[in-house]
């Protein structure tokens, strides 16, 4: 996948070029805003992880409006130190696809970096069926089974799951699932997140059937088909 | 610096009274003025006229009994006199004395009849008189006067009460002033007490308040109240630098040390990555302490209230349970939401309020020992606010230490050693105020009843 990184503190830069490129990204790093105007706009990526404070005349916004307005649908990922939620409406009214703010978690990067490069095009088919596996769910009747077995969720497990099989093969983190399940924006002081997984991998990962659930170290976790 | 106490000459209430004194004196000086005038004039015209009687009865007497007659009837009159109150004088044409006790023609008025003020010689001195002139037939001149000194005392005494008024009136006004002065001194003097210890840092000061509901007891409690927040907002601020200096120093204080530690013993590599994953980890726990004073300060400036909707408490109350659920199942802790979702809808933010009661979940799992009982509660109070309480079964919380745990970083005895930056109970009730309501911590018999009332 292809990359735009647009951010000027150096040593933040060679972190995460060198991070996405061990990921296996090819990745292009500007470090002004004018730099970044003339690649967004004149090259195609993948995905764009953006500053909003940038040297030079044009802010990391200002970028992401022009290509907004050109008609670009590539995701863009804000990166930036200002973390009100007031800032981040703000961003992610002017086209950003997510928000992350500084300092942050390489793997948290990877990870939302990730979900947003193996979106869905808007616009596509709603899907009836998720399958991972053996392990199906009927989005319609919301029945999952597990080969034969049939699996019984409550609510906000079902829920989870169905975030964790729409995100199949990426790594997602507990910051991801407390937004995208439970609409939460803080940190819990408990380890709810952990105690929900390791809940619902009881129940789809019977005895002798092989794991589907993996523990990402320092990250979060990936539902995989391979185990 | 405590400021200068005022001259007392040119403080506010002495210039007050000065003013209305004067204000006094005035009207006392345009109420008498006239009254004088109309006193005098009337007086003056009751004389005249009692002069005049006298002269018609003169020349009554001259006109049935001749000059001679007239001559013996004044002089009768004359000596039935006390003191001299009438000056009487009868000459012929060529104003030759026949009779009267003015020793001569005064000669300073016209020769015509008339009514006259003009000085007459007697007994040497001169005397103002007021005199009536009658010619009668045959060129004889009658003068009946009356010496306006007689009446002077009287004008005195009248000219002396004014006086006299006055200067009892602006005796009261100074003492009245002086009075007032002291008064309003003293409330103020108060108020520049307390600021001033204020200023030099006793932030404990009040101003004394009475029963009353006078102007001074309203603007004391007002000023009072402000003192209050302004003594949480600081201490809040003490608080913080300490306990920022605490609670930051220790996870820095440890990262610094294990970078060290790694730096000097170069350890083999598979320890320097663990030492590494703990640099992150203490880390993270400064990261946390800073994003949660961050949202703190968000929540505070109010700027959040922007973002206010329609939000069903119970709704969000009873989603955070579900959430919690399996953490407290796997505790050991019943975990129960109770309430209706009827009547709790609100203004407000629906993220911060799930923060709130996540929070409140929180520290009663923390403190509910494995056995223990949570519920969550929703409902209306009396006084129709929405009220939404966490209460546990645990150790509770020692009332003297209540009113603390909102403070920033403040963390009693049970909370040492726990996992968190002591800035839950903090955000909950900052969370509370935003949405203009309260925050309280109750005795739940046993345990904790953690009630926010959100208006």
């Amino acid at each position: 996948m292809k990359v735009l990184l647009v951010e000027d503190n150096e040593r933040v830069s060679r972190f995460v070029v060198k991070g996405l490129r061990e990921a296996g990204h090819t990745v292009e790093h500007v470090d002004n805003g004018r730099d970044g105007m003339f690649l967004a706009t004149g090259e195609p990526f993948d995905v764009i992880v953006m500053d909003r404070m940038l040297p030079g005349d044009i802010d990391g916004l200002t970028i992401i409006e022009t290509l907004r307005k050109m008609g670009t649908q590539t995701p863009v990922l804000i990166l930036s130190a200002l973390s009100s939620v007031d800032e981040r409406i703000k961003g992610l009214r002017s086209g950003g696809d997510d928000y992350l703010t500084k300092p942050f978690a390489f793997g948290e990067l990877l990870a939302r970096l990730d979900a947003l490069m193996r979106r869905s095009p808007t616009g596509a088919v709603p899907e009836t069926s998720l399958a991972v596996g053996d392990l199906r769910m009927n989005l319609l009747s919301r029945k999952v089974t597990r080969g034969e077995r049939v699996i019984t969720l409550q609510n906000q497990e079902f829920k989870l799951l169905e975030y964790l099989m729409r995100h199949v093969d990426q790594v997602v983190t507990r910051t991801m699932l407390l937004e995208g399940v439970w609409g939460y924006h803080f940190d819990p002081q408990t380890n709810v997140v952990d105690v929900h997984i390791s809940k619902l991998r009881q129940k789809i990962e019977g005895e002798g059937e092989p794991p589907l659930l993996r523990t990402v170290r320092n990250a979060g976790y990936m539902m995989t088909a391979g185990g | 610096m405590a400021p200068a106490p005022a001259s007392p000459l040119r403080s506010s209430a002495y210039t007050l009274a000065f003013s209305y004194v004067l204000l006094g004196l005035v009207t006392l000086v345009l109420f008498a003025a006239p009254l004088g005038y109309a006193w005098r004039v009337t007086i003056d015209d009751g004389r005249t006229e009692i002069l005049q009687e006298d002269a018609q009865r003169f020349t009554e007497v001259f006109r049935q009994r001749g000059p001679d007659g007239l001559v013996a009837f004044l002089n009768e009159r004359m000596s039935m006199q006390i003191a001299a109150e009438r000056l009487l004088l009868l000459t012929d044409a060529a104003h030759t004395v026949l009779a009267g006790n003015l020793p001569a023609w005064p000669g300073d008025f016209p020769e015509r009849q008339g009514v006259y003020n003009a000085p007459i010689k007697l007994n040497g001195r001169t005397v103002q008189a007021r005199l009536v002139h009658v010619v009668l037939p045959g060129g004889y001149h009658l003068v009946v006067a009356r010496d306006m000194a007689h009446f002077r005392p009287l004008e005195q005494r009248f000219w002396y009460s004014l006086l006299a008024a006055m200067c009892v009136l602006l005796l009261l006004g100074m003492l009245g002033g002086f009075l007032i002065r002291r008064a309003v001194l003293r409330r103020i003097d108060d108020l520049s007490r307390t600021a001033t210890g204020i200023v030099q840092g006793d932030l404990s000061r009040r101003l004394p308040t009475t029963r009353g509901q006078d102007e001074f007891n309203t603007l004391s409690r007002t000023i009072n109240g402000m003192l209050d927040q302004i003594e949480q907002l600081v201490h809040g601020v003490r608080n913080v630098s300490n306990a920022i200096a605490h609670d930051l120093r220790t996870p820095l204080a440890e990262l610094r040390s294990r970078l060290e530690e790694v730096s000097v013993t170069r350890p083999p590599l598979a320890e320097t990555y663990a030492e590494v994953d703990g640099a992150v980890a203490d880390v993270d726990r400064v990261i946390g302490i800073f994003n949660a004073l961050l949202r703190l300060a968000e929540i505070d400036t109010g700027a959040r209230r922007s973002g206010f909707a329609e939000v069903n408490v119970a709704e969000v109350a009873a989603g955070a349970v579900e959430f919690y659920l399996p953490a407290a199942e796997l505790k050991g802790v019943s975990l129960t939401f109770r309430g209706d979702q009827g009547m709790a809808t609100i203004l407000g933010d629906p993220v911060l309020l799930a923060q709130a009661v996540g929070n409140l979940i929180d520290n009663a799992l923390k403190f509910t020992p494995e056995g223990g009982a949570i519920t969550v509660e929703v409902g209306s109070g009396a006084d129709g606010k929405v009220e939404m309480s966490v209460n546990d079964n645990g150790p509770g919380i020692p009332d003297e230490e209540k009113p603390r745990v909102t403070e920033r970083f403040y963390r009693g005895d049970m909370g040492r050693g726990t996992p968190g930056v002591g800035l839950g109970l903090s955000l909950v009730s900052a969370v509370a105020k935003l949405h203009g309501g309260t925050f309280d911590l109750a005795d739940n018999h046993p345990g904790l009843k953690a009630r926010m009332r959100l208006a």
